[in-house]
Order: C-alpha cells, then structure tokens, then sequence
C-alpha cells in the first residue's frame, strides 16, 4: 500500500512537469491557433543557459534560473519576432506546423554548436536530501516542481479568463481579423504569447534540470511530452494542461512500476491516441470545441509547379538515364557513393510523404515509423528466420499498410493538426517500441549482421550494386507515381488538399483517397527502411527514428512539395552537404532547421519551384504565363 | 415530362425558426430553373436542402422520380446533380486547365495502376479529356489562361471555371449557387450565353440568382421564394408583372 502510495506521489511529481511543460503550449494555441513544436527547444535553452550562467558566475541557482529565464524570453523575442508572428500571418496551420518543426531543429542544432551533445544537470533548487514523510521519501524538487507548475498554470488561468489581456488573447484566436478591427494589436498579442510561453518553458526547464539530466536534443522529448499532456487535458485550457499533465504521469509512473518501464512511453502514447479518438478536444476541455478551423480558412496557396511538355523531355530523361549509369564509375570514393546510395534510399521515403503532403495536403510527422516497420521486419525475418531479403520486404510492406489502414480508420474524423499529432504519436510508439522490445528489435543498440539484399541468389553487395538498386527503385517509384500524379488520381488528391468539400461535390470519394495516399505513402516508407536496413547491414532505433520524421519534412520542404521530383533535391543536399563538408557536420542540424524555415516561410515550392521559374525564363519561345486582363473573359 | 427534380411539402426549420415552410415546385427536365427572392428568403437553405447537405425537417424531394436521401456529397455527384458554390471554389494549387479536368474525376475509366504505368489506354483516355476540357474553355474564353494558376483569375473567370468544371462532370442537373456575384455585365452575358447552351445540350438547370437579367435571359420558369414561402412561380414574363413579386422585392405599394 506504501508503495502504491509512493509510486503515485511519484506519478504526481512527474505529472507536475507534464503540465508544466503542456501549459506553454496551451497558451500560444489559446492565442494564435498554431501548435508551437518548438516549445521544448526553450525548455532545453533555459535549462543550458541557466548551468552556463552558473558556472560563469557562481550564482546559486536560482539566482541563475532567473537570469536565465531571462535570456531565454530575449531569445524567443527575436525568434518570435523574426519568424513566429510573420509566419502566422501568412501561413496556414499546417505549414505552421512545419514552420516551428524546423524551429525545434534549428535551435537543437544551435545548443548543439554552443554546448556540444554531453548531457548536463543542475543543482536542486533547495539540496539533494529528500524529505521523510511517514514512510514516503519526497525529493524537495519535486515539491518545488509541484508548487511552480501549480502557480504557473492556474497564473495563466487566471489571466486568460479574468483580464482584459486575457480576452483579447482570446479574440486574436477566434478571430484575427476581427480582433485587429477591434484596436487589438494581433501582432503584438501574438509575439507576447510567444515570450511568455518560451519563458514558462524555461522556468520549467530550470526547475527539470536537476530531476533529469538533459541535452541539447532532449527538447524534442519535453515538446512531445508537454504536448500529449495538453492534448490529452483539453489544448488551449491551462487547467486543463495541468490536469492532463497529472494523469499522464501518475499512468505513466504506474505502469512502469507494476508492468514495465518500456510500456510507460507506450502507454502514454496510446493513451494520447485513445483521447485523439474518442474526444479529440480533450478530456478537460471546458468550452465548446471550436477554432482548429478558424486558420483553415487560410489555404495554403502554393502556386502550382508545372514544367509542362519540355521539347528537349525525352532527351533530358535519357541524359538522366546515362548519368545514373555513369556516375558510380566516376566517384568511385567510398564516402561520396554511399551517401548518394543513401540519398536514393531516403528519396523513396520522402517522395511517398510527398503524395500525402504535397498532392493530399496532409501533414504527418511519422513517416520514419513506417520506415522503421519495413526495416525491423525485414531484417528480423532475416536475421532469426532466414527469409530471403526480398520476401522480408514484402511482409515489412505489408505491415505498414495495414497499421496505415487501423491509423487512417482511427483518424478520419481527424483533421488539421490533430491528424498530424496522430502520426507523430504513431511514430514515437514505433520509437519506445524498437527500444523497449529488446528481445526482438535488439534494443537501443540495434541488431548488427542483417545480410545483403538478394533477389533470387543475386547478391547486392557491393556500393556498385547497392547503387543500381537504390537508383533504380527510386527510378521506378519516381515514374510509376508521376503516372498517376500527371492523371485523374493525382488530380483527386490535389483537388482534395485544396478544398475536400467542393472535391467530394465532383464526386471524388474523399477519405478513400485519403486513405490511398497514406498507405502509398506508409508503403514507400516501408520499402525505403527495408533496404536502409539491407545497405548498412545494422539497423537502430535512431536511425528511423522520430527525429528522421523531421528530417525528412525538412527535405520535402527544402526540396519542393507537390513536385515528386524535387525532394530529390532536398534530399541530396541535406544528405550530401554534411558528407562533403565533413568539418561542417556540427551544423548539420542547425541548417537542416534554418532550411526548413526559410524554405516554408519564403519559398514554398522549393527548389524545385525555383527551378522550374528558370526554365520558363529561359524557354525559347519566352513562354510567361500570360497575366490574365481584369476581364479575362472578354472577347 | 419527366421531372428532374420534384419538391414536395418541404418544411426546414433551425431551432423552432422556419427557414422554409411548405415549399413545393418542380423542375421539368431539360429547362432551365430560376429560384429567386430577396435576400434572407431561404434559397441557400434549400438549395443546401436540394443537394442533400441539409436533412429537411419535413417533406420529400425526388430527382427523376426517385426519393433524394441525405448523403455524402460524393454520392449526390454521383447521381448526376452537381453543383457549384456562392463563392468560387476552384483549387487553387491547380492550373485552370486540370480545375476543368478534376471535374472529369467520375468518368475516368482507366484505373489508377494503368495511370501509374503509362498504359497507351489511359493516355488515350487523358487525351480525349484534355479535348473536352479545351473546347470548354475556348468555350469560356479562357483557353489562354489555361496553363496559370487557377486562383491567378479574376472573380469572373473563377466562376465561369467553377461552372466549366461542373459540366466536365456530365450532370443530369446543375444547380448553380448565385452564378453571376461578383460578375461585372460583360461577363454577365457571357455566362448567360454559355447558360444558354448548356440547356441547349439537355442539362437540366437550377440557378439561384440575384441578377434579373441573367435570370429573364436564360430561366424558362422563375420559382420566388419569399420568407421561406414559394411566392410565385410561372414564366419570366408573367413574374415580371407579378405583384407578389413586386411586394417581395420593393414592398407593398399602397395605392
């Protein structure tokens, strides 16, 4: 009974940090609508500035905390500034979505470059020896965290539905435009939401540190944390995040006691997707369940990217042709080649996320998990019951279809944002499962002597091979999916990323198609991590693991949506540069961030779009698209 | 003659408010419907009503003889009775000329794994769409704006894209959500010419309009609606003359 007692004190306590860290982000959805990924990167900064400061100082540390809370606010007001509130203003939620992904790896990458990958701790606020109750033993932090994540978000309560701020954070969500008629200033409303969110963040950071040790990509695991707490008690309700955050950690603390401690994550995670569907506004959520569509309104007006029948087509596919053939004899250096076989690899991958966000329009952050299924099975059906690699494959395939099918059913009265946190919980459970099931998946480390891919006793292994199979896979993929892209199919999809009602008034079967283009999306992933697996002869869970999901956005993004050629170019840059520049590779993930917002705040259809302005330019004929007269139509 | 679309007793009301109350009229096959009335007179209502996005509170409609249940709109397109919306909803990320084409969506034959592997067959298919969809637009005068942006347009254009698209989808029956807003009077005309030919071919139309030109130019018989009330219904020479309509739109005029 003691111990029942204590380890829900325990759940408690660690709750206390899930609400602490959900309450940042029900603020700034309470004020904008967006979802804001990189509240956990803030987290992390304050917590990092907050040990530096210490140290370069001597301060005690909470004197410390807050000077650092300090310099973490600044931070974020310039971040908030420069690329939060002008986003909003003209990007839809989806994108917006994107937008603060690349944040979060922008400023991981960035405390990468100034603190290194060591982990760090901080000094409990009040000494290490915990206090004697009875019989339970309570750490003084966790009191600490309690009191601080108590205070905060019934603070934030207060404000929001007690002051005159507070309505008018409310009013910039509801309505923006509105509000601004109203003399709110939506801009300024929106950037100190932003502020106070990230320094909330860091208090909570600085109040963790010393619970937890923590480094510079540890933010990517408080934002997912914080943000299932406050889906799960109601997003944009602060009591509601507090109270999620509650639940969350005494079900997490108790499972890990009495079943496992690799089922805690789980648990969470399907404790998430459970609120997702049977009431996606939350279990807290006081208040009609509203706004998610406000910002729809705002549809994401990407020009189309079309090159159009070129005279020199044929040729420049044969030219492309020859290259392939010829380029492995030319670069014959170990390193260039494998990275180009892996850019081929990867390119699988994320021209299948490019059918489900660039034509169907909907964003997923689990791409890497169905990469992960097509390589764990087909190595583990290797490994332990020596079916032939090609076979392996297909079971993988198969498998993440299926779980394609069971999530696409489960969300499909999803939409938004909401469908977008489905897929990134679907991937951090593939993640805590490649970890947790030691037994079959070999745990953290990964399983080490998967075979070569064979077809029929031909063996791919050598680079030169595995180069002609990655190529031509990612060959065959790129010509079978612009088949249906250029037809009816293609159209479908694109007609249902611009407006699913008036698509579904011509007819087109809307959550059918939907549900296509996610399983061609999870199958291409599957097919990508299977030979992943195949070419490094091992196979981690970080290697597909969440973060790749990221990656992977970032070389859509970088690449070009909507353009199935173009992520060829996302993908080799951001795989080729870091290869080719190998003193540069510490920025690696600070560029793949800095791209990622750039590229969705000020070229949304990428390279590839770019590219394809030049063409037009430079046509013989001049070809420009004719601006259409005012009356357009006049004879 | 058959009927397209036969409206009987419907009755809708939104929280004990009736927003129509007991509306009956028909639409013979092969004309062109106009249904109009001031604004706040309920043709949004039923118009959401007849394409079966609304369930009616009472009364029945049936399209061609057969009972119209509530259901998913994909399935009413299905049937033939395609519409389009008060604003403009053309697909933005799309160029004008796939906008016409996606309206084929319901008749493309060749399944998606022939598009996928460049089957002769469905590239034969996409030609003779791709045909249709030109001449439509040479139709509309916007052959020239067919590889831009679909959202590049004007308000005009959009719409008469949005109709052009309607029709690449074969209906049995159009029905048209205010066609001519936002049109200025040269493409005012141009719309009413190309409503015109579409009843010439045999599509069967129900336009709700504000635009009497456009309605006295294409309708063969007027429908007003008044506060939720058919009001008057009979050709457009008799409407015109129709004191209930002139008491709808301008008010009583005492004598």
């Amino acid at each position: 009974m003691l111990q029942l007692v204590q380890y829900v004190l325990g759940g408690l306590l660690q709750g206390a940090i899930f609400g602490l860290l959900a309450v940042g982000f029900s603020l700034i959805y309470r004020v904008t609508s967006a979802i804001n990924l990189a509240q956990g990167a803030f987290c992390i900064l304050g917590a990092l500035l907050t040990g530096s400061i210490q140290d370069a100082l001597g301060l005690h540390v909470m004197l410390a905390g807050v000077l650092g809370v300090a310099a973490t606010a600044l931070i974020a007001l310039l971040v908030g500034a420069a690329i939060f509130v002008p986003g909003l203003s003209r990007l839809p939620t989806s994108a917006m979505f994107i937008l603060t992904a690349g944040l979060l790896t922008f400023l991981e990458g960035a405390s990468l470059v100034a603190w290194g990958s060591q982990s760090y701790t901080l000094d409990a606020f009040s000494g290490e020896r915990p206090l004697r109750l009875g019989g339970l033993l309570v750490p003084t932090q966790g009191l600490w965290l309690l009191g601080i994540a108590l205070a905060i978000n019934t603070g934030v309560a207060l404000v929001l539905s007690r002051t005159r701020m507070g309505r008018a954070f409310q009013a910039c969500a509801e309505n923006p435009m509105a509000a601004s008629l109203m003399g709110i200033g939506v801009g300024r409303m929106q950037l100190l939401s932003f502020v106070a969110a990230a320094a909330i963040g860091a208090v909570a950071g600085v109040a963790i540190g010393p619970v937890t040790s923590f480094q510079f990509d540890t933010g990517r695991m408080y934002t997912t944390f914080g943000f299932i707490a406050a889906v799960i008690g109601g997003m944009g309700s602060p009591l509601g995040a507090i109270a999620g955050g509650l639940c969350l950690g005494v079900a997490t603390q108790l499972a890990a006691a009495y079943v496992s401690s690799l089922f805690s994550n789980a648990l969470a995670l399907v404790l998430l997707l459970a609120v997702l569907l049977w009431r996606p506004s939350g279990l807290f959520a006081s208040g009609p369940a509203r706004r998610q569509d406000v910002r729809e309104e705002k549809r994401v007006n990407r020009p189309p990217v079309r090159l159009g029948a070129q005279p020199g087509g044929i040729l420049a596919a044969l030219a492309a042709v020859l290259l392939l053939g010829v380029l492995p004899w030319w670069m014959r250096s170990g390193g260039l080649m494998s990275s180009v076989i892996i850019t081929a690899i990867l390119f699988v991958s994320v021209i299948g996320l490019d059918v489900l966000m660039g034509f169907t329009g909907q964003v997923s952050l689990g791409q890497a998990g169905f990469m992960a299924i097509g390589g764990y099975t087909a190595s583990v059906l290797a490994l332990q019951y020596d079916v032939p690699p090609l076979l392996g494959t297909l079971c993988g395939l198969v498998l993440s279809v299926a779980c394609a099918v069971v999530l696409a059913l489960g969300t499909v009265r999803l939409r938004g944002i909401y469908l977008a946190i489905a897929t990134l919980a679907f991937s951090l459970l593939v993640d805590s499962l490649t970890v947790g099931l030691e037994g079959v998946t070999g745990g953290p480390s990964g399983l080490v002597g998967i075979p070569s891919f064979s077809i029929a006793g031909f063996v791919f292994d050598t680079p030169l091979r595995n180069f002609y199979l990655a190529a031509g896979v990612a060959a065959v993929v790129l010509v079978l999916l612009t088949g249906g892209m250029r037809g009816a199919f293609g159209r479908a999809l694109q007609a249902i990323r611009a407006d699913p009602l008036a698509a579904a008034a011509l007819g087109v079967r809307v959550g059918r198609y939907r549900m296509a283009a996610f399983c061609i999306s999870a199958a291409l992933g599957s097919i990508s991590g299977s030979l992943y697996a195949f070419y490094f002869h091992f196979l981690s869970p970080e290697m597909v693991g969440t973060q790749i999901s990221l990656q992977m956005l970032a070389m859509l993004v970088v690449g070009g949506e909507g353009t199935l050629f173009g992520p060829l170019f996302g993908v080799a840059i951001l795989t080729l540069l870091p290869t080719a520049f190998q003193p540069l590779a510490q920025f690696k993930t600070m560029g793949a961030g800095l791209l990622l917002v750039l590229f969705s705040m000020y070229l949304p259809s990428g390279i590839f779009g770019l590219l394809a302005r030049m063409v037009r330019l430079l046509r013989p004929r001049g070809y420009a698209p004719a601006p259409v007269a005012a009356n357009g139509s006049a004879p | 003659m058959t009927a397209a679309l036969d409206v009987i007793g419907l009755r809708k009301s939104f929280g004990g408010v009736d927003a129509i109350t007991d509306v009956s009229f028909r639409v013979p096959a092969g004309t062109a419907t106009a249904l109009i009335g001031p604004n706040g007179a309920g043709k949004t209502t039923l118009f959401n009503l007849v394409t079966r996005l609304l369930p009616a509170t009472a009364g029945r409609i049936a399209y061609f003889g057969q009972a119209l249940d509530v259901q998913p709109p994909e399935r009413i397109a299905r049937m033939g009775l395609v519409r389009t919306f008060q604003t403009a909803r053309v697909f933005p990320g799309m160029t004008v000329l796939e906008n016409v084409l996606a309206g084929a969506h319901l008749h493309v034959r060749s399944s998606t794994l022939s598009q996928m592997l460049w089957a002769p067959a469905a590239r034969r298919e996409e030609m003779g769409l791709r045909a249709r969809a030109e001449a439509l637009l040479d139709l509309a005068g916007l052959r020239e704006a067919s590889g831009s942006p679909a959202s590049d347009l004007p308000m005009g254009g959009q719409k008469l894209l949005e109709v052009l698209r309607a029709l690449m989808a074969r209906p049995r029956l159009l029905l048209l959500d205010e066609p001519a807003a936002g049109l200025n009077d040269s493409e005012t005309a141009e719309l009413s010419a190309m409503l015109r030919a579409i009843r010439a071919i045999g599509v069967t139309l129900l336009v709700v309009e504000h635009n009497m030109a456009l309605v006295m130019d294409v309708a063969d018989q007027v429908v007003v609606l008044d506060a939720g009330r058919v009001v008057a219904a009979g050709s457009p020479a008799d409407i015109r003359s129709d004191p209930a309509v002139i008491e709808a739109y301008v008010g009583r005029l005492d004598p």
